[in-house]
């Protein structure tokens, strides 16, 4: 007569219940359900987001090509970050948030019911806007996403980090304060290592949310040399308020506008030809 | 003619007011400690420190026999060891628990219930709906509120009621009292002190240390016990010392459910004396002067250390993670396996663990309340309450007298030297100051003073001053009591009145004086609004620092008309139900009568309990609104 409602938007649950599903299908480790053979890594059909009765992303659909530098670009507030999250379904997280479309990710769709969330974020890393190293040392940041995937080994976490750390350019800088506290590093350098952080669970993808607003210009030439750096490893997808920065690193650029995506093409063609009115106000700087 | 600035003189006097004030908890704190250390000098003089802390033997009654040494009777080292395994055991029980249910608040406790009715009852569908319309959260925080608001004679009784005759079928038929049962209602008292403190740490580290770890492919569980749990670690940490020091200076609670032996213990349920229980148990036997009577301050000096001890050592609690010592060297191995597997289950089992701790401390609470209320409320007459009280059937309105005797005086005094204590820290202080660090040690030192050393000191001071034990001694001790408390949150209320408003003040050529009075003041009234009840709260509560400063004694109603007379509490009426049971009618029998009495009087406790908790929280919910 009586029963429980649970919430559905709440992660834990598809997580909990799938599991044993999920470790079938992947031959064990239940990790590696993503197929990145194909040139797309991220294919976005029809999506409507809503927010409550507020609709933040109206029809997008976009491929975002493998090992590419793929930027999206547009005035606060167009709905680029939300895309962004729902990616790697961080927006799971906001209160009210509804999504309608299909994300195919590595030709699966991360919203059907049956997605393993831990998958699907060791798979899609992100970087966020404010630079959030955990109150740990360089090492055991380096080493938490290793550990809760099950690495315990001290040689196989050394090689880890070290890999990780070369990978992002710091092993130089960092390799003799591994103990020291990741708080009381500069803010640039505190970046980078949430890039190191995300590197060392080897993900195919990484959604950079505005990463350098927060931090200086010499800060952010290191962490645009480090997404060129990157690229023949890991699809990036970068979300900027700052159109030099896109039109520096990106191959593929994105401009939102009002929730809708006006225009998405080369970043030599939107950049010098763009076909939409719009767009090319917002790029010639007449608005935003 | 000289013309005196009325404004200027009104404020530099006013500083110094202020400042008096506020050195008025350093003043205390002092007082407290020279007073009881000067109380047991004659007992370290007789017997010798060493001796006394380290005697194995506490008997006294032997002291004029030719057998005993009198320096060989008074050693207090097996109940310095009871006091400290009690504590240890209670925060290895209560603590975690309380941190789990910090975890659970924080993290899984949902906003509301979910309940879905498919019958057609209507009635039921009602209730179903109106079951779904509570607020989960702000149900918690209450029952965590409520838990700390009641008396601890209550949870006494709660110990011997319920605790006691479980633990008792455990124990094959034997006694229940002893070693276990002090630490299980330990552990509930502490409950509230650490969960909602580690509720407050957890709730303030950044969010994006959550967000973080969820971007990893963390689940919410494993995010939370591996990453923001660890962040709060120093706020759990100090949580948990508060509990040790709430837990080391308990006495009522502890006392009902002892045993009171002073020996070492042998085993789970063996009868103990701690070093608080030992106080309260033999200072009604201890003559003026004699020697029994400094030992058993001397005790409390030993305690006092130990609890200063303990609450100071929450500034050793690192505030944030400083790096490991060291280097880190690398040994990798190019040719280690990396196999990521998915990992996890103790996480979601914590989570587990977590939501069955909120889930206990609910059912903890709703228990003992019905309880009290189903033992109670049957005994509960009008003759009872408000009946002429005799010395052979006693009633509570001599009781309701001296409540309000206590409570009025105590914040008439209290309160201003509360107040001015917080306009000098928020007005006047300046940010960083050495002074204010200072007298803020001392504010937090005088908050975790056990009550039961408050009540030696109101028996060595006020009760000698005013010639004896009385109802005004205790209401001037009661002020040492809730003066951290209305310091305090007066100090936080004051804190969050917008500076703009000082400012526009000040514009309007007002000077510091007048600013306070007509501005600030009357906006940060709420919050003295609180300060008030939650004293109120503690003085109702109060039991421990009432019996030797304001006496234990039956009394009748133009007795305790005047404050002068002894005359019992609310609470302390409730103790002396067990402390001192009626013997009035040899045919139903008097322990019987003794705790029909107690529940009556508990359910009354627990009234005043329940609507002063809701008096501040519609205080609270109106300053939410304005804002």
């Amino acid at each position: 007569m009586f029963s429980f409602r649970k919430k559905d938007t709440q992660t834990d649950k598809d997580v909990r219940s799938d599991r044993k599903k999920q470790n079938k299908q992947a031959g064990g480790n239940g990790l590696d359900l993503f197929d990145f053979s194909g040139d797309v890594a991220i294919s976005v059909r029809d999506v409507d987001l809503y927010y409550g009765n507020f609709q933040a992303l109206k029809k997008i659909s976009m491929d975002i090509p493998k090992h590419q530098i793929t930027a999206m670009i547009g005035p606060s507030g167009c709905g680029k970050s939300t895309l962004l999250k729902t990616l790697n379904r961080m927006n799971d997280l906001v209160e009210g948030c509804r999504v309608e479309g299909e994300i195919r990710i590595g030709d699966k769709n991360i919203y059907a019911r049956d997605m393993d969330l831990s998958a699907l974020r060791k798979n899609v890393g992100m970087v966020f806007q404010k630079p959030n190293p955990f109150p740990m040392s360089v090492y055991d940041n380096i080493c938490y996403a290793p550990r809760t995937f099950g690495i315990h080994a001290k040689a196989a976490l050394d090689e880890i980090v070290e890999r990780s750390l070369r990978q992002a350019a710091m092993w130089d800088e960092l390799k003799d304060r591994l103990n020291k506290s990741a708080l009381g590093l500069s803010g640039g350098q505190q970046q980078r290592l949430c890039i190191a952080r995300a590197l060392a669970v080897q993900p195919e993808i990484i959604l950079m949310d505005e990463p350098t607003s927060a931090l200086d210009p010499i800060s952010t030439g290191k962490i645009e040399e480090l997404c060129l750096s990157l690229r023949d490893s890991v699809t990036i997808v970068i979300v900027t308020h700052n159109m030099q920065q896109a039109a520096r690193i990106a191959d593929k650029t994105a401009f939102f506008l009002l929730g809708e995506m006006v225009e998405y093409g080369d970043t030599e063609q939107i950049f010098s030809a763009p076909k939409d009115k719009r767009c090319e106000d917002y790029i010639t700087g007449r608005f935003g | 003619m000289i013309k005196i600035n009325k404004t200027k003189l009104q404020d530099a006097g006013a500083k110094y007011v202020f400042i008096v004030c506020a050195c008025m908890s350093i003043i205390a704190v002092f007082g407290i400690i020279g007073y009881i250390l000067y109380a047991s000098i004659p007992a370290f003089r007789d017997i010798g420190v060493f001796n006394f802390l380290f005697g194995t033997l506490w008997n006294h009654g032997l002291e004029d026999s030719d057998k005993w040494d009198i320096t060989q009777i008074y050693g207090i080292l097996p109940m310095f060891v009871n006091s400290i395994i009690v504590t240890v055991m209670s925060v290895a029980i209560g603590g975690t628990i309380a941190v789990f249910t910090a975890c659970f608040m924080v993290f899984w406790c949902p906003d509301k219930f979910h309940l879905r009715y498919a019958g057609k009852n209507k009635m039921i569908a009602k209730i179903v709906s109106w079951i779904n319309q509570i607020n989960l959260r702000a149900f918690f925080d209450q029952i965590i509120k409520l838990l700390a608001g009641i008396p601890s004679v209550i949870y006494g009784y709660f110990g011997l009621s319920v605790i006691v005759p479980i633990l008792s079928s455990l124990n094959n038929g034997n006694t229940g009292l002893g070693i276990l049962a002090c630490s299980l209602v330990l552990a509930v008292m502490i409950l509230p002190t650490v969960a909602s403190l580690s509720k407050n740490a957890l709730e303030s580290v950044p969010q994006h240390y959550m967000e973080g770890a969820l971007a990893l492919g963390n689940t919410k569980a494993q995010a939370a016990f591996n990453v923001v749990l660890p962040a709060a670690r120093s706020g759990v940490i100090s949580a948990l010392i508060l509990g040790i020091g709430r837990a080391v200076g308990e006495t009522m609670a502890v006392n009902m459910v002892s045993g009171g032996r002073a020996l070492f213990p042998e085993g789970l349920f063996s009868y103990i004396r701690t070093l608080t229980t030992n106080i309260v148990m033999e200072m009604s036997e201890a003559g003026v002067g004699s020697t029994l009577e400094s030992a058993l301050f001397a005790t409390g000096f030993v305690l006092l250390v130990l609890v200063l001890i303990i609450n100071l050592s929450i500034n050793l609690v690192p505030k944030e993670f400083k790096g490991k010592r060291g280097n880190k060297v690398l040994k990798g191995d190019a040719g280690a396996k990396i196999v990521f597997r998915k990992k996890g289950i103790v996480p979601e089992v914590l989570k587990y663990v977590a939501v069955a701790c909120g889930a206990f401390i609910a059912f903890t609470l709703l228990y003992l309340i019905a309880f009290v209320l189903v033992s109670g409320i049957p005994h509960i007459t009008w003759n009872f309450l408000f009946g002429e009280s005799t010395l052979m059937s006693p009633t509570l309105l001599p009781s309701f007298i001296s409540t309000g005797y206590t409570i009025l005086i105590a914040l008439a005094i209290a309160l201003p030297f509360g107040v001015g204590a917080a306009i000098y820290l928020s007005e006047y202080s300046k940010p960083g100051s050495k002074v204010v660090s200072v007298i803020r040690t001392f504010i937090d030192t005088l908050a975790g003073i056990p009550s039961i050393i408050f009540g030696l000191f109101g028996y060595l001071l006020f009760a000698t001053l005013l010639g004896g034990r009385c109802t005004l001694a205790g209401a001037f001790t009661m002020v040492l009591v809730i003066l951290p408390t209305i310091i305090r949150s007066t100090e936080e209320s004051l804190r969050a009145v917008p500076m703009s408003l000082r400012e526009a003040s000040y514009g309007l050529g007002a000077g510091k004086f007048r600013t306070i009075f007509k501005i600030v003041l009357p906006n940060a009234f709420a919050g003295i609004a609180t300060a008030t009840v939650l004293s109120i709260g503690r003085i109702v509560g109060e039991s421990a620092a009432l019996v030797y400063s304001a006496g234990m004694l039956r009394t009748t109603v133009p007795n305790a008309l005047n404050p002068m007379n002894m005359a019992p509490t609310l609470t302390v009426f409730l103790y002396m139900c067990w402390a001192e049971p009626v013997a009035a009618n040899p045919v139903t029998g008097a322990a019987e009568i003794g705790l029909n009495q107690a529940y009556a009087t508990a359910v009354v406790l627990l009234v005043i309990t329940f609507l002063l908790n809701l008096i501040v929280f519609f205080i609270e919910k109106s300053v939410k609104k304005k804002r």
